[in-house]
C-alpha cells in the first residue's frame, strides 16, 4: 500500500471514555478513525464512506449490537473485515460471530494483542 | 459191667459134690471177681445143698419186668410162669419184691411143688464213700440194708450218688424134707452171696464213674485245646497247671528260642502272676494284660477273664483265666474313637462355616433366594420370605404366588441357560411398601460334581431405592453446579460493570506512556502493571460468567477434544506438543463449560509451566475404584514435562490468589477448577516433581454403565 494512504477504522462503543481510548491507540497508530457512540452514528458513518476495519462493541444503546453495525458495513462492502469488543459472549453470540468471520476479543483487551488483531485483520482484507 | 441186666449162665463143668459146709460155699462165692459171676455160684452152692432146682428173677428197672437172669436144674418152659412185672402186685413174686421179705408158696399156681422165694436187693452196711465224705444219711444201700424202703422203681436210685441198684428174687424148688433150719441156712446162704455182689456192684458202680470223669476229663480237655483264647489253669499258689496250646505261645519256653523271647516269655509269666494275686486282692473279674507273643515276637492286649474253680468238698483248688486278645478291638476301638473326634471336629467346623454364612447372609440387607434345578425354593432369608412366603408348603397370600410365579420364570429360564451367570429386571410386590417394585436379580449357579445345576443362589437389589439415591445425588450435584453459576454470574456482572471503566483505564495508561516524565516512571509503573492484573482478575471473573449452560450428560472426551482445538494455536505458539489418549468412557452428568473451562484452566497452566516447549499429555479412560461409586468414574490426566511445582506449595496450589506465575497468574485457575469438580463431586489431586514435570488428575462420577 501507499504510504499516504491511511486505513480507515471505524471504533464503535457506547462508553465514551473507551471509545476515545480506543480511537487514540489508533491514531496514534497512523490510522484515520472514525469514532461513535451508538449504532445510529456508526450507521450513518457507513453510509458516507467506507472502512477498511470495523471494530465493534458488542452491546450498544437500546438492545442494538455490533452484529447489526458490521452487517450494515458489510451491506457496502462484503469483504470488510471487523472484530466484536466485549466484556463477555455467550456461546451462542460467539457462534455467530465466527459463522459471520467476525473476530471476537475480549475485554479488558491486551493492548498488544488488540494491536496484533487489528494489523492482521487489515492486512487479510488487502 | 454190673447192671441189672445179668445174662443167663450155664452149668459150670465139674459140678460141686453136695457138701452142706457153709464156710465153703461161702469161700467158693467169695471167687466171684465180677457181679455176673455171683448168681450162678450161689445157685450152684443152693443146689449143691441138695435142692432140686434154683432160679433168679431179675427187675428190669426200666420197663418194670421181672424176668429170669439164671437157672440151674430147671427147664426152660417152666421158667416162663416165674415172669412178671412190678405192678402185678396179685402176682407172688410181685407182692415178695413189694414186702421184700422171704417167703414159702406150697402148692401155688407158679409151681407144682412147694418153693421159698427170697428177694434181694443192692444193701450194705456201710454208706458208700460219695455218701460218708458228703456226710448223708441218704444212702440206697444202707437204707435197704436196714430194710427200710419197698422196692420201687424209682425208689431204687441211691439219693447220693444216683447210682441206680438191683433187685433180684432168689427161687429155690423145696425138698421133701424141709426143715426149718434148713431155710434159715438157705435164706442165710443167699443174704450171704447177696452181700458179695453188693460189694462187687459198688466196686463196678466206681469204676463206671472213674471210667465217666476220664470221658469227661478228655471232653473238656478237648474244649480247652480247641479254644482259640489262651486258657489258663492255675492252683491256688498261681502256678501253671494246664495251659492250652494258644497260651502255650505266651507261657511255655519252646527249646529253639532266642534268649530275648524267652526273657519275654519270663516277663508274660510273672505279668500274668501278678495279674491274678491283684485280681485276687480286688476281687475284679475282668483285666487288661499286655503279654509277648514268644512266636510272632509282637505285643499283643488281651483282656483276662478270671474265675475261682473249687473241689468237690467246696474248697477253692485254683482260678481259671481266659485271655481275650482285645488288640485289634482296642486299636478298632480307638480308631474309631479318633474318628469320631475328628467327625465331631469336622462337625464343628461345619457349623461355624454355617454360622459364618448364615450371618454373612442376613447382613447383606437385601434378599436371597436359593432354588434347586426345578427352581423350587430351598432356602430364604428374612427378607425374601417377606416376598415370598416361608420354604415350606403353606397356604399363601396371592402376593406372594405371584411373586413366586414371576421369580419360579426368571430362575427356570436362568438354570436352564447356559451361563454361570445372570443379572435380570424383576418386578415384585413388596408387601410392606404396598407396591411393586423393580428388582435387580443377580443369580449365580452352584454345580454338583458332575457339572450339573444343583442349586441357583439370587440376590435381589431394590432398584428403586438404588435410582432414588442415585437421582438424589445427581440432584444435589446439579443444586451445587446452579450455585456455583449463580455466585458466577454475580461476580461477572460486577466484573463486567467494572470491565469498561477498566478497559478506558488501561488503554490511558498505554496512551501515557510517552508523556510521562522520569521522576514519574516508578509510580506510572506500579500503574501500569496493577492495572494489568485487576484486568486479569475481571478476565477470570467473567470466565466463570460464561459458565451457564445446563447440566446434562455430555462426554469428557468430546469436551477434550473441544477444547484443544481451541487452545490449539496458543501451544503450537508455545512450542508444546500435544500427546492425546482417550479411550472410551462413559458420559457424565455435567455443566460442559465449566468442564471445559477446568480443562482449558489445566492446558494454559501446562503450556506456561513450560517457557520453552515441552510435551502435554492428556489421557482419558473409564475407572472402577472407590466403592461409593455405582458405575465408576470418568478420569483425565494432564501431564505436562514443564518446570514443576515446588513441594511446599503444592498444597497451597488449589487455594485462592495462589500462583506460581508471579506477576502473569491470578491465582484463581486452580480454585475455580477445584469449585468446578467439587460441584461435579468429582475428585481433583496433583503430583509434581521440579524439573520434571505436573500430573493434574480428574474424576468425575459416570452415571451410567
Amino acid at each position: 500500500m501507499s504510504p499516504d494512504h491511511k486505513y480507515r477504522i471505524l471504533v464503535v462503543d457506547d462508553e465514551t471514555s473507551v471509545l476515545t481510548t480506543y480511537r487514540l491507540i489508533l491514531e496514534r497508530q497512523g490510522y484515520q478513525v472514525a469514532a461513535c457512540g451508538t449504532s445510529r452514528e456508526a450507521i450513518e458513518a457507513i453510509s458516507r464512506q467506507d472502512f477498511d476495519l470495523v471494530l465493534c462493541d458488542y452491546s450498544l444503546e437500546e438492545q442494538h449490537t455490533g452484529i447489526e453495525v458490521i452487517a450494515a458495513a458489510r451491506k457496502r462492502n462484503a469483504t470488510v473485515p471487523a472484530a466484536l469488543l466485549t466484556g463477555y459472549a455467550t456461546k451462542e453470540t460467539a457462534e455467530e460471530a465466527a459463522d459471520q468471520s467476525i473476530g471476537v476479543l475480549y475485554k479488558p483487551i491486551e493492548i498488544e494483542e488488540f494491536l496484533a488483531t487489528t494489523a492482521s485483520l487489515l492486512r487479510r482484507e488487502e | 459191667m454190673a447192671t441189672a441186666e445179668m445174662r443167663f449162665q450155664p452149668e459150670r463143668s465139674g459140678g460141686r459134690r453136695g457138701g452142706q459146709h457153709r464156710s465153703r460155699a461161702t469161700l467158693r462165692l467169695l471167687q466171684a471177681e465180677r457181679s455176673e459171676e455171683v448168681f450162678p455160684l450161689l445157685l450152684e452152692e443152693i443146689v449143691a445143698l441138695g435142692y432140686p432146682r434154683a432160679m433168679v428173677l431179675e427187675v428190669n428197672f426200666d420197663t418194670g419186668e421181672v424176668i429170669p437172669a439164671a437157672a440151674l436144674k430147671w427147664p426152660q418152659q417152666q421158667m416162663e410162669k416165674f415172669s412178671t412185672a412190678l405192678w402185678k402186685e396179685e402176682h407172688p413174686l410181685a407182692s415178695i419184691l413189694s414186702s421184700a421179705r422171704p417167703a414159702v408158696f406150697t402148692g401155688s399156681v407158679i409151681h407144682g411143688h412147694p418153693v421159698y422165694v427170697h428177694p434181694i436187693l443192692h444193701s450194705s452196711r456201710s454208706l458208700c464213700w460219695e455218701a460218708d465224705r458228703a456226710r448223708a444219711t441218704g444212702c440206697l444201700a444202707v437204707q435197704n440194708f436196714r430194710r427200710e424202703k419197698r422196692v420201687r422203681r424209682e425208689e431204687q436210685v441211691c439219693p447220693t450218688c444216683e447210682m441206680r441198684g438191683y433187685a433180684a428174687v432168689v427161687v429155690v424148688e423145696l425138698k421133701r424134707s424141709n426143715s426149718e433150719a434148713g431155710l434159715a441156712a438157705l435164706g442165710e446162704l443167699i443174704e450171704v452171696g447177696n452181700s458179695f455182689l453188693s460189694r462187687l456192684f459198688k466196686v463196678e458202680h466206681y469204676y463206671v464213674r472213674m471210667r465217666e470223669m476220664e470221658i469227661t476229663i478228655a471232653r473238656m480237655g478237648t474244649v480247652m485245646q480247641s479254644m482259640a483264647d489262651p486258657v489258663v489253669l492255675t492252683d491256688h499258689e498261681h502256678h501253671m497247671i494246664m495251659v492250652n496250646a494258644a497260651a502255650e505261645h505266651f507261657f511255655k519256653v519252646p527249646d529253639e528260642m532266642s534268649e530275648g523271647l524267652v526273657r519275654a516269655v519270663e516277663l508274660n509269666n510273672r505279668l500274668f502272676s501278678a495279674l491274678l494275686s491283684s485280681m485276687l486282692d480286688s476281687g475284679g473279674a475282668y483285666r487288661d494284660l499286655t503279654l509277648v507273643d514268644a512266636m510272632e515276637g509282637e505285643e499283643k492286649l488281651f483282656e483276662a477273664v478270671s474265675a475261682p474253680s473249687f473241689g468237690p468238698d467246696g474248697v477253692r483248688t485254683g482260678t481259671v483265666t481266659v485271655l481275650r486278645d482285645v488288640t485289634d478291638l482296642r486299636r478298632a476301638d480307638q480308631e474309631l474313637r479318633d474318628n469320631y473326634d475328628k467327625l465331631r471336629e469336622a462337625e464343628g467346623t461345619v457349623r461355624q462355616e454355617r454360622d459364618r454364612l448364615n450371618l454373612i447372609i442376613e447382613n447383606v440387607g437385601d434378599p436371597i433366594v436359593v432354588c434347586d434345578r426345578e427352581a423350587r425354593l430351598v432356602l430364604v432369608d428374612p427378607l425374601a420370605e417377606e416376598l415370598f412366603g416361608p420354604v415350606q408348603k403353606k397356604p399363601r397370600p396371592a402376593a406372594q404366588v405371584k411373586n413366586q410365579s414371576t421369580l419360579n420364570a426368571c430362575i427356570s429360564s436362568f438354570t436352564g441357560a447356559s451361563g454361570e451367570r445372570a443379572t435380570a429386571p424383576l418386578r415384585l410386590y413388596n408387601p410392606k411398601l404396598n407396591q411393586e417394585i423393580e428388582y435387580d436379580a443377580r443369580s449365580g449357579k452352584i454345580f454338583d460334581e458332575n457339572g450339573q445345576v444343583v442349586y441357583t443362589v439370587t440376590v435381589l437389589r431394590d432398584l428403586t431405592a438404588l435410582r432414588r439415591v442415585e437421582q438424589l445425588k445427581v440432584e444435589r450435584r446439579m443444586l451445587e453446579i446452579e450455585k456455583f453459576a449463580a455466585a458466577g454470574r454475580l461476580a461477572a456482572t460486577i466484573a463486567h460493570e467494572v470491565n469498561n471503566p477498566l478497559d478506558a483505564i488501561k488503554n490511558a495508561v498505554y496512551l501515557l506512556a510517552g508523556a510521562v516524565p522520569e521522576s514519574a516512571q516508578p509510580v506510572y509503573g506500579i500503574l501500569r502493571s496493577e492495572t494489568e492484573r485487576v484486568a486479569r482478575i475481571v478476565r477470570q471473573m467473567l470466565g466463570l460468567y460464561r459458565n451457564t449452560e445446563q447440566v446434562k450428560p455430555a462426554n469428557l472426551n468430546t469436551i477434550i477434544e473441544d477444547t484443544l482445538l481451541l487452545l490449539n494455536r496458543q501451544l503450537q505458539r508455545a512450542n508444546v506438543e500435544v500427546i492425546c489418549e482417550l479411550r472410551p468412557v462413559p458420559d457424565a452428568v455435567i455443566a460442559a463449560d465449566q468442564i471445559r473451562q477446568v480443562l482449558s484452566n489445566l492446558v494454559i497452566n501446562a503450556k506456561d509451566a513450560m517457557p520453552n516447549g515441552g510435551k502435554l499429555r492428556i489421557r482419558s479412560r473409564h475407572v472402577f475404584s472407590g466403592a461409593d461409586n455405582l458405575h465408576g468414574w470418568a478420569r483425565v490426566l494432564v501431564a505436562d514435562s514443564g518446570t514443576g511445582i515446588p513441594a511446599e506449595m503444592i498444597r497451597a496450589v488449589f487455594e485462592p490468589f495462589v500462583t506460581t506465575k508471579g506477576e502473569k497468574g491470578t491465582g484463581l485457575g486452580l480454585w475455580i477448577v477445584k469449585g468446578i469438580l467439587q460441584n461435579h463431586t468429582g475428585r481433583l489431586s496433583v503430583r509434581s516433581k521440579v524439573g520434571s514435570g505436573t500430573v493434574f488428575k480428574i474424576d468425575l462420577p459416570v452415571v451410567k454403565p
